[in-house]
């Protein structure tokens, strides 16, 4: 649905789907293959930066395949296969001349359940920064701190920080996990339904969270719940049997979708 | 269309689409009634229809509560959501056409023993059957998600509006010609602008029905013809 012009400019402020912004990730022509399965087909799509884009599909669509191979994960598995291309700001992540470690530092992940390392608080968001960056202890201190303020936990947890966090509740676990993915500084964070074991108020959290880190990084979200893709992401994609049905801004996709099978899905109506 | 995995979702937007067809029903007789019991001068009538506006408010609250409830349930996407906001919005003006007839069937009673002769009633009921098909052919429109049907009936308003001017002006010389005349013209009048204002309800639906099917909202000025505002004083500049 288009507003107003009036209405769309009071909206832009807080909302805007913003089709003029860089793409951050171009995908072309990307197959994928669990040994015969071919899991996504000729799949191209566009990710804009500093904007969130939500992947929707019933299970087994291929959005968390897709997000899988952004930062090819998949390839820790010999019998799957990626073939074309996904470029981030121009360079293909699918190139095996590619360096694995700096590549998913610059795409960082958070998975569906929270995967807290089983050490402290600290150690978890400093993981990452002491294998790849020597960084003396004041400024690794202050990238801690910063990291879990920008994941919204710092007030909670800065007077235990030496403190396993594996003691955390699930909300906060999974928001640990969120400032571990930050302390890399990455430019890319994938979500893949980050909110689905949680329970609404933490929920809301990630949310909120979800619409700050927007300021600084550009966000794939996969999930389930068809009110959090329209409540959060600018654009969404529906996928359905390995393939991108309709990709646009979110509120025409949630309002008047052009594709009846989109329309189907979100509506509830799939056979 | 498929029906929804959840069947009592089906048997939710089932349930509007029956109570806004029912509403359309009693709005529809209650404007044909009006019109008629203003014709034949029959306070019986009147009073029919005055009573058959209960039925169109309370339908027209449950209507808001059944969309209320189904939005904060279902939280209603796409096709339906523009569906239950469309169900919002119709049964408000229906209800709006039913106050409107109401008050024309009050006049009636107001003007039963009024000696006029009748044939000044004729330019309003002509209105009023014109205003009464639009009526019939939006609601149709409407029931059938008819987007060609509704854009006709949303054009054919200005013809309405401009025969609400000439009435106007047409009443106006009855009230000229004899004094007498002015209580029974005025109450016609007011009559005539109801019938009017029905019409432009009417029209509200037609671009409702746009909205639903289409999602987008009609473009452009609505076709206007009412120039009664200037029938007796010219606005200087």
């Amino acid at each position: 649905m288009s507003a107003s012009p009036a209405l769309r400019s009071q909206l832009s402020g807080r909302n805007p789907a913003d089709e003029s912004a860089p793409v951050r990730i171009a995908v072309k022509g990307l197959n994928f293959y669990y040994g015969q399965f071919h899991g996504l087909k000729n799949v191209d799509l566009n990710f804009h930066d500093r904007q969130v884009t939500a992947l929707i599909g019933p299970s087994g669509c291929g959005k968390s395949t897709l997000l899988r191979t952004f930062n090819r994960i998949y390839s820790l598995y010999p019998e799957q296969r990626a073939e074309g291309q996904i470029l981030l700001d121009g360079q293909n992540v699918l190139d095996p001349k590619i360096d694995l470690n700096e590549l998913r530092s610059r795409i960082g992940m958070v998975f569906q359940k929270p995967t807290p390392f089983p050490m402290s608080i600290y150690d978890n968001v400093a993981f990452g920064l002491r294998l790849y960056e020597k960084l003396p202890k004041s400024e690794l201190d202050g990238r801690v701190e910063d990291s879990l303020r920008k994941a919204a936990l710092w007030e909670e947890v800065k007077d235990k920080l030496k403190q396993s966090g594996m003691g955390l509740s699930g909300g906060q676990q999974q928001r640990l996990c969120i400032a571990r993915s930050v302390a890399q500084r990455p430019e890319v964070i994938l979500f893949d339904e980050p909110t689905s074991a949680l329970d609404p108020i933490s929920t809301g959290r990630i949310e909120e969270l979800i619409e700050q880190l927007r300021a600084e990084f550009t966000i794939v979200i996969v999930t389930h719940n068809m009110q959090q893709a329209a409540r959060i992401s600018q654009f969404t994609a529906f996928m359905y049997l390995g393939e991108v049905i309709e990709f646009g801004p979110t509120t025409k996709i949630f309002m008047n979708p052009e594709k009846r099978q989109t329309q189907d899905y979100i509506t509830g109506r799939f056979g | 269309m498929p029906d929804h995995i959840v069947s009592s979702y089906d048997t939710d937007l089932e349930d509007l689409r029956r109570s806004i067809s029912e509403m359309g029903g009693v709005a529809e007789k209650m404007m044909t009634d009006a019109t008629e019991a203003l014709v034949r001068r029959d306070t019986g009538l009147a009073q029919a229809v005055i009573v058959a506006d209960k039925r169109l408010d309370t339908l027209q609250r449950e209507i808001e509560e059944r969309s209320v409830l189904l939005i904060a349930r279902r939280q209603p996407l796409a096709i339906d959501l523009r569906e239950t906001i469309s169900s919002i919005r119709v049964s408000g003006d229906l209800e709006r056409i039913g106050d409107l007839a109401k008050n024309i069937a009050k006049r009636v009673v107001a003007i039963a023993d009024q000696p006029q002769p009748q044939k000044i009633v004729l330019g309003v009921q002509h209105m009023s059957d014109l205003v009464q098909e639009q009526l019939k052919d939006v609601l149709d429109a409407y029931g059938s998600r008819d987007i060609k049907a509704a854009h006709d009936v949303w054009e054919r308003d200005g013809a309405i509006d401009a025969l609400y001017n000439s009435l106007f002006r047409e009443l106006l010389t009855y009230m000229m010609e004899d004094p007498r005349n002015i209580s029974f013209c005025t109450h016609l009048l007011f009559c005539a602008k109801n019938v009017e204002r029905i019409g432009d309800h009417t029209t509200n639906i037609a671009e409702t029905i746009e909205y639903l099917v289409t999602g987008e909202n009609p473009a452009g000025e609505r076709p206007k013809n009412d120039a009664s505002n200037y029938a007796t004083v010219t606005p200087a500049a």
